[in-house]
C-alpha cells in the first residue's frame, strides 16, 4: 500500500469510506469510519433526539442474548480515574423480544444497524445468528465472545483461540451476514485469538471489549459493584487498546475495528495509525454525545489539511509497511513492552 | 397495580448545550446555588424534578469523566436560567460548587419524567431530605402560582443545613426536623410528615433511600387504598442520561426500569425498597 501524500485541490472531500467486509457478498460498506459501539448507545432510537445518528458510519445495537435478562443488581456502575466500571449484565428482551421490535424500527433508518450478540453456548450463538439472517433491517452481526463458556465450566470464549474459533465458525454457517468478532483484551495472546477467528471465517475483528477490573468500598471493606467485578473502559485503557489493535492488524488479513477510550480526533487517529480500518466509540458518548458526529468532519478536515485523499491511505501508517500480515510488527522485547 | 408511574413520560426535548454561570451563592451550610444560562427552547417544556447531567471537570481533562446529574431547584424566576443546589460531596460536585460567574458548563437536558400534579389535587405534602429539596422547590414554586396549598417539610442534621424560608413561596407552609434537635421537630422529618398525611391529596418526597423506607413506614396505616399516592424521586449514579447504558436501574415491580428515562420519578408503591 502507498502511503504517498497526494495534495488535494481545495474543496475535495477526503474520501472516509471503509469496507468492513470486502469478501463477504453482502457489503458492509460504510460511508464513514465511526461507529457507536455496543452497550453505549442503546438501540439507537435513545440518541435519535440528541444527534443526527444519520450521519454514523454505522451503530452497534446493545448486547443480545438467547433469552430476556434482568441485568445485574445494582450497583451497576463506578467511576473509576479517567474510566469507569460496568457490570450491567446485559440486560435486554432476549433475541425473540428483539427481532418482534427493532428490525421493524430500523428498516426506516439509514444508517447500518450492527447487532452484537452474547451466548453461554456454541449452539446458542448459532441459533441467534441464524434469527437474524432471516431479518430485514441488520448490516452485521458483532460477536461477543467475552462470555463464560458453560461447556468449559464457564471459561471466557474470548480468551482462547480454539473456543473462539470455534463460536466464529458456528456464527458463520449459520449467516451469511457479515461478521465482526469483538475480542477480549483478557486473552493471554490476543494474536492467536484474532488469527484463529479470521480462519474460522470472520469478515472483521473488532478490539477491544472492556477489561475486567474491580473497585472496593474500603467504608464497607466490600466490592463496590454488586456484581462485584465489571468491565473497564474510558480514557484509562485507550494505550492498551491501541497496542492491542497494532499488534492484531499487523497479523491478520481482515478489517480492524479499533476501540478504546475514543474521547477525540487525537485518538482516533491513533487507532487508524495503528492498523484499524474503522474506530467505535463507546464511553466517550455517554459523556459526550456529540463526539462521535464531530469526529467524522474533524477527520474529514485533518485528512484534507494533512494531504490525504482518502482514510485509507493513513490505515496502519505507524506499522512502517508490517500492515496487512507480512510479519511481526513488535520484535521480542517490544511484544513484552520493554 | 398502577402503570409505571403517573408522572408524565421524557418530551424529547433533551439537548446538549453550553451554559455560562452567572452567579453562585452560598446555600444550607456548605451547599451552592449555581444559576446558569440556558436557552429558552430547554427552558419552556421543562417540569419540576427533571434534571440535566453536567460535566464536572476542565475541558481536556477526563478525570472525573462521567456527567452529574442534577435536578432543577428554580427556574420560573428568570426566563433564561436555571438553579441548581449543588453540596459539595464528591470530586464532582466539589468540582461544580467552585465555579466563578462567567465560567462554561457543558449541559446535557433536561433529562428524565417530572412530578406531576393531578389536577384534583389542592392540597399538597412535599417531604425534602438535606439536598433532595432541590426540585421539591421547583414543584413547590409551581404549586404556590397555581394556588394550591403546600405544606413542606425539610429534615436536616442541624439548623445551618436547613433551607431558608425566604426561598420558597410565601403560600407554602413550611416545617422542619434536625437531627440534633437545633431547629424545629428533634429527630426525623418523616416524624413531622405523619400529621398531614390524612390532609394531603398527593404526597412528594425527594431524600435519601432510608428516608423512602422510614416514610412508607409512617404512611402505611395512615393510607386508605395505597391514598394519598407518594411521587418520590430516586438519585441514582449513571453514565448516559437517556436509557442506553442501563446503569440507573431501579428495581420496580415491573422490572429494572432505567431511572434517567422512566424515572427518576416514580410511584413509592412500585419500587422495591
Amino acid at each position: 500500500m502507498s502511503h504517498a501524500r497526494c495534495r488535494m485541490s481545495a474543496g475535495t472531500t477526503p474520501d472516509l469510506s471503509v469496507d468492513l467486509a470486502p469478501t463477504n457478498p453482502h457489503e458492509l460498506r460504510l460511508r464513514n469510519p465511526v461507529i457507536a459501539a455496543s452497550g453505549c448507545f442503546g438501540y439507537g432510537e435513545e440518541y435519535a433526539n440528541i444527534i443526527d445518528t444519520g450521519r454514523l458510519g454505522a451503530f452497534v445495537s446493545k448486547g443480545i442474548t438467547p433469552g430476556r435478562r434482568s441485568g445485574n443488581p445494582m450497583p451497576r456502575i463506578v467511576e473509576t480515574p479517567a474510566g469507569m466500571l460496568n457490570a450491567i449484565g446485559l440486560q435486554n428482551p432476549g433475541i425473540r423480544g428483539f427481532v418482534k421490535k427493532y428490525p421493524a424500527i430500523w428498516s426506516n433508518w439509514t444508517v447500518p444497524a450492527i447487532v452484537n450478540i452474547s451466548a453461554e453456548s456454541v449452539d446458542d450463538y448459532a441459533m441467534m445468528a441464524a434469527i437474524l439472517d432471516e431479518q430485514p433491517a441488520i448490516a452485521a452481526i458483532e460477536v461477543n465472545v467475552s462470555c463464560p463458556n458453560v461447556a468449559h465450566g464457564g471459561y471466557c470464549f474470548g480468551w482462547d483461540p480454539q473456543m473462539s474459533a470455534e463460536v466464529t465458525r458456528a456464527v458463520r454457517s449459520a449467516t451469511t451476514l457479515p461478521v465482526i468478532v469483538k475480542l477480549s483484551p483478557g486473552a493471554s495472546d490476543i494474536v492467536s485469538v484474532a488469527v484463529a477467528v479470521e480462519e474460522a471465517g470472520a469478515d472483521a475483528i473488532s478490539l477491544i471489549n472492556t477489561l475486567v477490573g474491580m473497585a472496593i468500598d474500603v467504608r464497607r471493606r466490600r466490592p463496590l459493584l454488586a456484581n462485584h467485578t465489571g468491565g473497564v473502559s474510558g480514557p484509562a485503557v485507550k494505550p492498551i487498546a491501541v497496542r492491542m489493535v497494532y499488534q492484531v492488524a499487523t497479523a491478520v488479513r481482515v478489517p480492524v475495528i479499533g476501540m478504546g477510550g475514543i474521547m477525540g480526533l487525537n485518538d482516533a487517529l491513533e487507532f487508524f495509525m495503528a492498523g484499524a480500518t474503522a474506530i467505535q466509540v463507546g464511553t466517550g458518548i455517554f459523556v459526550d454525545p456529540g463526539l462521535p458526529i464531530r469526529l467524522i468532519d474533524e477527520l474529514a478536515r485533518w485528512l484534507d489539511d494533512e494531504g490525504f485523499s482518502s482514510l485509507e491511505q493513513i490505515v496502519g501508517i505507524a506499522n512502517d509497511g508490517f500492515r496487512l500480515g507480512q510479519g511481526p510488527a513488535l520484535a521480542a522485547w517490544e511484544s513484552v513492552g520493554v | 397495580m398502577a402503570p409505571v408511574t403517573t408522572a408524565m413520560e421524557k418530551t424529547g426535548t433533551s439537548r446538549e448545550f453550553e451554559s455560562q454561570v452567572l452567579s453562585v451563592e452560598p446555600i444550607m451550610g456548605d451547599a451552592v446555588l449555581l444559576k446558569v444560562s440556558a436557552p429558552p427552547a430547554v427552558l419552556s417544556h421543562l417540569q419540576p424534578g427533571q434534571f440535566f447531567n453536567i460535566v464536572t471537570r476542565f475541558s481536556g481533562s477526563f478525570d472525573p469523566l462521567l456527567r452529574r446529574p442534577y435536578s432543577v431547584y428554580r427556574a420560573y424566576d428568570d426566563p433564561s436560567a436555571l438553579t441548581f443546589l449543588v453540596r459539595p460531596f464528591g470530586r464532582g460536585s466539589a468540582w461544580l460548587a467552585e465555579r466563578l460567574p462567567g465560567e462554561r458548563l457543558g449541559m446535557l437536558g433536561p433529562l428524565g419524567n417530572s412530578f406531576s400534579i393531578p389536577g384534583r389535587a389542592q392540597r399538597l405534602l412535599m417531604i425534602g431530605g438535606g439536598v433532595g429539596v432541590a426540585p421539591l422547590v421547583m414543584l413547590s414554586d409551581e404549586a404556590a402560582a397555581k394556588n394550591l396549598d403546600v405544606v413542606f417539610v425539610m429534615g436536616a442534621a442541624n439548623e445551618a443545613g436547613l433551607l431558608a424560608a425566604s426561598e420558597l413561596a410565601d403560600r407554602v407552609e413550611y416545617l422542619v426536623a434536625t437531627d440534633d434537635g437545633s431547629r424545629g421537630h428533634h429527630g426525623l422529618a418523616t416524624e413531622v410528615v405523619r400529621d398531614f398525611v390524612e390532609w394531603a391529596d398527593q404526597i412528594y418526597a425527594c431524600g435519601p433511600e432510608p428516608m423512602y423506607r422510614t416514610l412508607r413506614a409512617v404512611i402505611e396505616p395512615l393510607r386508605i387504598n395505597l391514598k394519598p399516592s407518594v411521587q418520590i424521586s430516586v438519585e441514582r449514579g449513571m453514565a448516559c442520561g437517556l436509557g442506553a447504558c442501563l446503569g440507573c436501574v431501579v428495581e420496580t415491580t415491573h422490572g429494572m426500569i432505567a431511572s434517567c428515562v422512566k424515572g427518576p420519578v416514580f410511584e413509592l408503591d412500585e419500587i422495591i425498597l
